[in-house]
């Protein structure tokens, strides 16, 4: 899998600013792990349509999907969400949209122990949990 | 072979109280139960599998794999399911039942709720009907369940919509920043509201510690048991008298008929060894508590040439008006904080809305929530008009997740006898036995009810000083879920329900159903303490006539 394609993709859905953007936060761990229990059927699927993602990205600006300035990924982005892709893509671009954003915010929001959300990042940019507590 | 003076399938809320009060009767009991004796540790705390957000699976059972159902949507599109899925309509599966993950509110339902026919009439389409016992002939009971188990709550404040003669034996849980925003605009509505009713240890009782005001209550076990399940009162009650034998992963196969068709014990399989083995056991009674789609699912499955269609099933009622409640849920950004993460959550309702109101039958209740967690707030509770991903989600959920106020309540589900349990032949769970198929729709008058409260949601929102508010509206689906009622109606009438007052099946006499089944209808409540109150009623006389 191309992890830094994965990487560029979870900090543009959930970015750094005072807090730790998904990479940050240990999402990409989420993700891997998931593909290879809860999300195995469709694992071969998700990981080809990453590499269909920098294949757009080289399509419209010749350079991977890492590489483009914030917002070439963003308007990227929108594009796969709504499907208007140029190549052939091995699963419906919006169906890999929606579990990417999903897990990436499973992986940020839901318990540490899952991989993601190191030290309760976001359990305390949240407020759900007390930082005098943790 | 041993002959049981009971079988009962099913340790949940209503399976544990009759093995209890039959087990101190000196009757000899066996209680069969398809999962585990799960411990807190067992149940966990993951935030993507557990009996309220169960994204990849749960956390009180069953098994996800070997344990199908056949979902029909509205369409007449049939597919296979699995346990965690929402179209399964799961009940947790585990000593204690629901009550082991639940929420624990612990509503009576409104003395109108037991009469619905007669004061609303019956809707075309609808098999509303009134049950055959009235509020107050249930009202002991529910004084029994509240006292013996251990309910907290504010009596005088729902007295006057609700009648009854004792307060709670515990106080209600402590008001959050919430309560205070949400009980000064009702009383500028016009509305009444009261604590919610809870389950839950608000001081310590009967030998269990207080609540510790952690923040994972509804589906999760209690670090301290201060929530009330029967695997933690009733069930230990019955196995300390010595004759009441619990058997975990025991898993029902059929009610045993003679050659006459009388029921003579039930047929199970068990695998606590490793090996799965097929049981036969004799009783002179048999009381199925499995819930209302597997309760429905055993009797259709327990055939034999005098009952070709299952048991109870002579007039085809088994298994129809599977009823759970359309949950509309309203959300409102306040401009204070009014998080302050003590659970369990829930603190506020008002209950003038479960009825009277203009053009609607019924309605419901309608309170705050227990705490979510941020995922879970992530998935449910943002508003529509956010982006799902980028900054601006990153920030509405730092800025704003201690912020939105939440409101949601059951609305009494107007039965539909097409929404329903059937047995599909053609899946079989790992045992061989053919699974439930859930088909239908609840019917069009309870999305009419659920608009109805959404709207008053958001009216109260509005009035609480919230500068955004937005919510979520059910649409015309099949309920049944953890509030699953409804499929072994109570009635004199055998064409148009299953059994009689006490749950015995007619035309039999020593077959009951005790649980959820056998709500006519299924107010606009949370059920649990209805199906507590009946399986008290059920059980001091099953105990009498054993």
């Amino acid at each position: 899998m191309n992890t830094e394609t994965l990487r560029a993709l979870v900090d543009c859905l959930i970015p750094p600013d005072d807090f730790p953007g998904a990479y940050d936060a240990g999402v990409c761990n989420y993700v891997e792990r998931l593909l290879q229990t809860d999300l195995a059927d469709e694992a071969e699927l998700f990981v080809a349509s990453i590499d269909a993602t920098d294949a757009e990205a080289v399509a419209r600006y010749n350079v991977p999907f890492a590489v483009l300035t914030h917002d070439q990924q963003i308007s990227l982005l929108e594009a796969i969400e709504s499907g208007a892709v140029e190549s052939s893509w091995p699963m419906a671009p919006s169906r890999f949209f929606t579990i990417l954003v999903n897990t990436t915010a499973e992986g940020y929001y839901s318990d540490p122990q899952q991989g993601g959300n190191l030290g309760c990042v976001s359990w305390i940019m949240t407020g759900f949990e007390d930082p005098a507590d943790s | 072979m041993k002959k049981y003076d009971a079988i009962i399938i099913g340790t949940g809320a209503a399976g544990g109280i009759v093995a209890c009060l039959l087990a101190e009767a000196g009757k000899h009991v066996l209680l069969l139960e398809r999962g585990l004796a799960l411990s807190f540790a067992d149940v966990g705390r993951d935030h993507l599998r557990n009996q309220r957000l169960a994204i990849y699976g749960h956390n009180a059972g069953p098994e996800l794999a070997g344990n199908p159902r056949v979902f029909v949507d509205p369409q007449g599109r049939s597919r296979l399911v699995k346990p965690h899925e929402l179209d399964y309509h799961n009940n947790a599966a585990c000593v204690g039942g629901g009550t082991r993950v639940y929420g624990a509110q612990a509503w009576r339902f409104h003395p109108d709720d037991f009469r619905m026919a007669s004061k609303y009439g019956v809707p075309d389409g609808s098999s509303l009907a009134d049950w055959p016992i009235t509020y107050e002939t249930l009202e002991p009971f529910y004084e029994r369940a509240e006292w013996e188990l251990g309910a907290a709550g504010d009596g005088d404040g729902i007295r006057s919509e609700i009648p009854r003669r004792r307060n709670y034996p515990l106080p209600p849980v402590p008001p959050s920043p919430q309560t205070v925003a949400l009980e000064n605009s009702a009383r500028q509505l016009g509305w009444r509201t009261s604590p919610v009713p809870l389950l839950i240890n608000t001081e310590a009782y009967r030998g269990r510690s207080a609540c510790i005001a952690c923040k994972y209550c509804v589906g999760f076990a209690c670090p301290t048991d201060a929530k009330t399940g029967t695997q933690n009162t009733v069930i230990p009650r019955a196995l300390a008298t010595g004759n009441c034998e619990l058997k975990t992963s025991a898993v029902a196969e059929a009610i045993e008929t003679d050659d006459r068709g009388n029921v003579i014990g039930v047929s199970y399989f068990v695998n606590s060894s490793g090996t799965p083995q097929q049981v036969t056991a004799r009783s002179r009674l048999v009381i199925i508590s499995a819930g209302a789609i597997e309760s429905a699912r055993l009797l259709l499955n327990s055939r034999s040439p005098f009952h070709p269609t299952g048991l109870g099933n002579e007039y085809d009622q088994v298994g129809r008006n599977l009823q759970g409640h359309l949950y509309p849920r309203a959300y409102g950004l306040s401009s204070t904080k009014v998080f302050n993460g003590i659970g369990p959550g829930v603190t506020i309702a008002t209950i003038q809305f479960n009825h009277d109101n203009p053009g609607i039958i019924g309605g419901g209740m309608l309170a705050d929530d227990f705490i979510k967690p941020p995922i879970d707030f992530w998935y449910d509770s943002l508003p529509p008009d956010l982006p799902r991903w980028g900054a601006e989600n990153k920030r509405f959920m730092r800025d704003n997740y201690t912020r939105v106020m939440h409101l949601r309540g059951p609305v009494q589900d107007i039965p539909n006898p097409d929404g329903r349990v059937t047995v599909d032949e053609t899946v079989r769970d790992k045992w061989g036995v053919p699974v439930a198929r859930l088909s239908g729709t609840t019917h069009p008058a309870t999305v009419d009810a659920a608009e109805f409260m959404r709207e008053r949601g958001e009216q109260w929102l509005r009035a609480s000083g919230c500068e955004k508010v937005w919510s979520t509206q059910p649409g015309l689906i099949l309920s049944g879920r953890q509030h699953q009622a409804g499929t072994c109606r109570m009635g004199s009438d055998a064409k148009d329900s299953v059994t009689d007052e006490w749950g015995r099946i007619h035309n039999h006499d020593n077959l009951f159903v005790v649980d959820g089944s056998l709500h006519v209808t299924n107010g606009g409540f949370n059920p649990v303490l209805t199906i507590m109150a009946l399986a008290f009623r059920s059980a001091e006389y099953i105990a009498r006539v054993i």
